[in-house]
């Protein structure tokens, strides 16, 4: 029969009638251990050696019990000053014994509390009386860490059990309890030929050809059908491989727009710096709203917008002062043609819905018309673990002959129940550019927690009319962040996003989809 | 958002529902859009709501709403009004910036400790919403027993005050916690209270001034004297408004009579008397405004809006429970039916018919309202350049790069001197930088006009993690370019760093070969200067004939400056060069 050599040879060096360990065969037949090992499993596996497994345990001195081998134990120490000071005959002061058996540290404790454990004498009010008759030549735990010294062999620190057997276990137990030695114990494994192991060596066994590795010149040689391949251990861990991930974030933005390209809407695509009006005044948002000013807007350092629809101007600032149709009113606020001029980072993505609806961007749009965009949006907030300054805006709208409040709740049901966001509720809400408006709450898919999820309406007259849409149009924006923390369980914000990004984190994400 | 506080027991008392208990109560807000928010130190409710009912500022305000909602009240109550007693005189001296006053005269108040807190809170409220923080309309609020009406000449039958202006040093008084006498200067100076709105008036020419027979008792819209000073003991008050705007704090005092009216006081008119001078000429006017106005809405608008068919009552019905009044016009035919609602003159947000349509639905409850997915069909897709980000972004993971994702905000620092880059150099990165005005911090203060500082950054910050690092972004650059209609010159650009111990200039062209091949563009190298970059190891990126960016091994003075103890090979250009146009 074949077998692969480790096993061929080991099988040689076994004994039918003597138990030999796996090490003396490692070293018999020149396999290194965990070959050996290896081999010895695969052939009682087939059934050819019998494996017995013993317990062995072995002693050694830790640096304590070593230091004691020579010095003596200390309460012994304490034994013989405290005769020498005349403690046989009557107590004597301890501090004068202590001071000249040399002990010091922690050795007195030790000292003390054995010198009382053996019964070398009492100790009483500060003073100590010794046994005369105490025979400290044979402490058994002295005698037994000098006998482990002597056992100790050629480079070689741990003394077998049965090297001891001299020793009492008791005093063994004691010595390990107090530090002095440690005790190893280990699985001895021995081998011994089966019936069917000594038949297959009178048969004969020859070392059949392993390879490690399939090469290229085997396949052509045809020599990968006369090989056995060497079986890997195939449990180990693996060497770490790294690709390149698209951004946790970015995953997420994907998403978005897979759901609501799938829904039926189209990418819209416009100026991150951009007039005041577009980003604004569009929407109907009076100059003087505290969301316009200076401390929550990036306003640029750069002249004002060159071109405006000059017409759409005009009407956007008559809307501002005197509203829309017949019972219409305007805001009692200042409007400047100069501050909607005015270019700043945008604090919305609906610039780009205002771009859009004028019909300025791709010119006039007919209902029905879906569109969104998935794009960076500046607010000037607080950084911290939920707000970053520039982040992602989910921006949506549908234009159609007649949209009810319903429709707008049917389309965010559905756009959040591919997100895992069930249960959306509307709280009533405001916005200067929608009425009605809603807020969007939905519970966390694992907390179950009601968390915002978006701002939503339908667009008012004074933003449609001025822009010539004589259709109804639902709008709603919502943070991806907002989003990607709730699907990646992401808790700040910062390590998803920007030169702050740990690419322990980026590497490890979990994959979106 | 605005947040108003609430004592519970307050509430319960004028809505008249004292069997109410805290939780209930918070279940009712919430319904109205009023979201319960905490607890003060003090155990009054906190409620956040969305800044258009601003008559809820108050839980006088918020009581009323509630007595609509529960069905105790219906329809529009206006209080009555006794004939003016007071004049509001309008001088020629009052600063032209602030041109408008308003007010009224409330008598027979009983202000218990509670009720004068709330005032003063419906007072601070108001500032800071519909006042944009005192700019737009202030409201003082005098006790009347210390005023002393310069009886009016003429007609010799009634009280007068004088709004006016003085000269910052013209005149002393003693403000509110305050014991000595400070002119209006020294007021915004030296007082807590006038440091904190010197902003408002500083470059007027003329400093607000409120007089009476016995002198100046009020800066506004900084601070009242200590003369007239409300306490618990006040049973007239005289209330007054300047600002910028007549409508906007004739609404303010609106809200303030309408709370106190809800507490028992009468209400009485002032005349207010403009000059020739004022904006809108010389005019009396009868001050509060309590006009309640009308707008008209169609009964299909609402159906259509709220997606419901109504019964005509029924929508009369629940204009009445949001305390509007409604009459039906033309009830014959549903086609044409309309109504004319009627608006209590404490509502500051009702601005066209659809807001009266929000009320309805707000009464009839959203929650109620079945959802439905719109039934139009359209056809979905990508804009070009997202997909040819995506498609980019593809590439570049297949080739290993993480993929990064930066802010576009960043220093000047950064970008230009940590990079050895010049501003306004002829350079990829080397363009006039797009500045933010008032940047939130030095870390924030212009867009980049690259995206390798952005890459070399994260570098940087993640010294200590496993080499090598192949990072790569696809993202937004902008720079300064007065030809374009913005302004601002945006493009997308494509930018990878390879950090590995044996990185060289032939890695990063490696790539760049590998992307070029992938959209089917021919790439050369020409060799180049750049100072981000090695000598005689840099090259520009020439796409299809056209320089687009650059490639090659980052000078170690920049390794060094961003704390990198390895070689970078890096390279950027414009994602443009990859598309077919």
């Amino acid at each position: 029969m074949k077998l692969p050599e480790p096993q061929v040879a080991v099988l040689n060096a076994a004994s039918a009638t003597d138990e030999l360990s796996i090490d003396h065969l490692a070293e018999e037949t020149g396999l290194k251990p965990e070959t050996a090992t290896q081999a010895v499993f695969e052939l009682r596996d087939g059934g050819f050696l019998g494996v017995a497994e013993a317990e062995s345990v072995a002693y050694e001195l830790t640096d304590e019990g070593r230091a004691y081998v020579d010095a003596g134990l200390p309460e012994v120490r304490l034994y013989r000053a405290a005769v020498e000071a005349g403690a046989a005959d009557g107590p004597v002061q301890m501090g004068r014994v202590i001071g000249a058996a040399d002990l010091d540290g922690p050795e007195v404790d030790i000292a003390l509390a054995n010198f009382g454990r053996k019964g070398y004498g009492n100790i009483d009010s500060g003073e100590l009386s010794a046994d005369g008759d105490a025979d400290t030549e044979s402490d058994p735990e002295a005698v037994a860490l000098v006998a482990l010294a002597n056992a100790e062999g050629d480079g070689e620190t741990r003394a077998e059990a049965d090297t001891l057997a001299d020793v009492d276990g008791d005093v063994l137990d004691q010595l390990v309890s107090r530090n002095l030695i440690e005790r190893h114990e280990r699985t001895v494994r021995t081998v011994t030929l089966t019936d069917a192991g000594v038949t297959a060596l009178m048969e004969g066994v020859e070392a059949a050809e392993t390879v490690d590795r399939l090469t290229p010149e085997m396949l052509t040689s045809g020599e990968w059908a006369d090989v056995e391949f060497t079986e890997y251990n195939v449990e180990a861990d693996a060497p770490e491989v790294r690709g390149g991930k698209t951004h946790v974030l970015r995953q997420t933005a994907e998403r978005v727009k897979d759901v609501l390209v799938g829904m039926g809407f189209q990418e819209m695509d416009g100026p991150h710096a951009d007039a005041d009006f577009w980003i604004n005044d569009c929407l109907f948002m009076p100059q003087d709203h505290p969301a316009r000013t200076h401390w929550d807007r990036f306003a640029l350092d750069v002249p004002p917008i060159e071109d405006l629809p000059e017409d759409l101007v005009d009407r956007v600032e008559r809307t501002h002062r005197e509203g829309v149709d017949e019972d219409g009113d305007g805001y009692h606020s200042p409007w400047s043609e100069d501050f909607a001029r005015a270019i700043a980072l945008r604090g919305h993505t609906t610039s780009l819905s205002m771009r859009y609806l004028s019909g300025t961007q791709i010119g006039d749009l007919e209902p029905p018309q879906r569109y969104f965009s998935v794009e960076k949006v500046y607010r000037n907030d607080t950084l911290d673990a939920t707000h970053l300054l520039e982040f992602f805006q989910i921006e949506g709208w549908v234009m159609a002959e007649d949209l009810s409040v319903r429709d707008l709740m049917g389309t965010f049901v559905e756009f959040y129940e591919q997100f895992g966001i069930t249960d959306v509720q509307f709280k009533p809400h405001y916005n200067p550019y929608t009425e009605p408006s809603f807020e969007l709450f939905g519970r966390h898919p694992t907390t179950g927690e009601l968390i915002e999820i978006g701002n939503s309406g339908m667009f008012r007259d004074e933003v449609l009319e001025p822009l010539g849409v004589e259709h109804d149009v639902m709008a709603w924006g919502l943070a991806l962040e907002r989003l990607a923390m709730l699907t990646t369980g992401a808790e700040d914000i910062r390590d998803l996003h920007g030169t702050l990004a740990d690419l322990d984190f980026l590497r490890g994400a979990e994959v979106t989809y | 958002m605005p947040v108003v506080d609430i004592d519970p027991d307050e509430l319960r008392e004028l809505t008249g529902h004292e069997e109410k208990g805290d939780e209930e109560l918070k279940s009712d807000l919430f319904g109205l859009g009023l979201e319960y928010e905490g607890e003060t130190e003090e155990g009054l409710l906190q409620f956040e709501f969305g800044p258009d009912r601003l008559d809820r500022l108050s839980v006088e305000g918020v009581a009323r709403s509630l007595r609509y909602h529960y069905g105790d009240a219906r329809g529009v109550a206006v209080p009555d009004t006794n004939d003016p007693d007071f004049t509001y005189v309008v001088d020629a001296n009052v600063p032209d910036e602030r041109p408008y006053v308003t007010g009224a005269i409330v008598r027979g108040v009983t202000l218990d400790e509670a009720a004068l807190d709330s005032l003063i809170q419906l007072q601070e409220k108001l500032h800071a919403t519909m006042g944009r923080k005192r700019a737009k309309g202030a409201i003082g609020i005098h006790d009347l027993v210390a005023i002393k009406g310069d009886v009016l000449s003429e007609e010799g039958d009634g009280n007068s005050i004088t709004y006016t202006g003085i000269d910052p040093e013209g005149d002393t008084f003693v403000p509110l916690d305050s014991d000595r006498e400070m002119t209006p200067a020294a007021v915004l100076e030296e007082h807590p209270t006038g440091e904190k709105y010197a902003d408002i008036v500083r470059e007027y020419d003329r400093y607000p001034a409120i007089y009476d027979e016995l002198g100046l008792f009020s800066f506004p819209p900084v601070i009242n004297g200590r003369r007239t000073e409300v306490s618990t003991d006040s049973r007239d008050l005289l209330v007054e408004l300047t600002g910028t705007d007549q409508w906007t704090i004739d609404r303010m005092c609106n809200i303030i009579c309408y709370a106190l009216s809800a507490r028992g006081a009468t209400i009485e008119d002032v005349e207010i008397v403009y000059g020739e001078s004022s904006p809108e000429g010389e005019r009396t006017l009868v001050r509060p405004d309590f006009e309640v106005e009308t707008k008209s809405v169609s009964h299909d608008r609402i159906e259509r809006m709220l997606g419901v068919e109504f019964a005509s009552e029924e929508v009369v019905d629940l204009f009445e429970r949001s305390g509007l009044g409604a009459v039906v016009v033309d009830s014959e035919d549903p086609e044409t039916t309309s109504y004319e609602v009627s608006i209590p003159p404490y509502r500051v947000d009702v601005l066209h018919p659809l807001d009266l349509v929000d009320d309805v639905g707000r009464a009839y409850g959203f929650d109620e309202l079945e959802p439905r997915y719109p039934d139009v069909g359209t056809v979905g897709g990508r804009h070009e350049r997202s997909r040819l980000e995506a498609a980019t972004r593809n590439v570049l993971t297949g080739l290993g790069f993480e993929d990064l994702l930066n802010f576009h905000m960043t220093s000047e620092t950064e970008v230009y001197e940590r990079m050895n880059v010049e501003v306004g150099s002829d350079i990829l990165g080397g363009g006039d930088p797009v500045r933010i005005t008032e940047p939130y911090s030095e870390d924030y203060e212009i867009l980049r006009p690259w995206a390798l500082p952005s890459l070399a950054m994260v570098l940087e910050n993640n010294t200590h993690r496993a080499y090598p690092q192949d990072l790569a972004e696809v993202g937004l650059v902008a720079e300064r370019d007065d030809d374009v209609n913005t302004r601002v010159r945006e493009r997308r650009h494509v930018a990878g760093v390879l950090a590995r111990h044996d990185a060289t200039y032939e890695d990063a062209k490696a790539r760049l070969q590998t992307i070029c091949r992938d959209f089917d563009v021919d790439l050369e190298t020409p060799p180049t200067e750049h100072p981000s970059f090695i000598d005689g190891r840099v090259a520009s990126v020439v796409i299809d004939g056209e320089p687009v960016g650059v490639v090659g091994e980052l000078h170690p003075e920049i390794l060094v400056e961003h704390d990198l103890e390895l070689p970078v090979a890096a390279f950027e250009f414009d994602l443009e060069a990859l598309g077919d146009e």
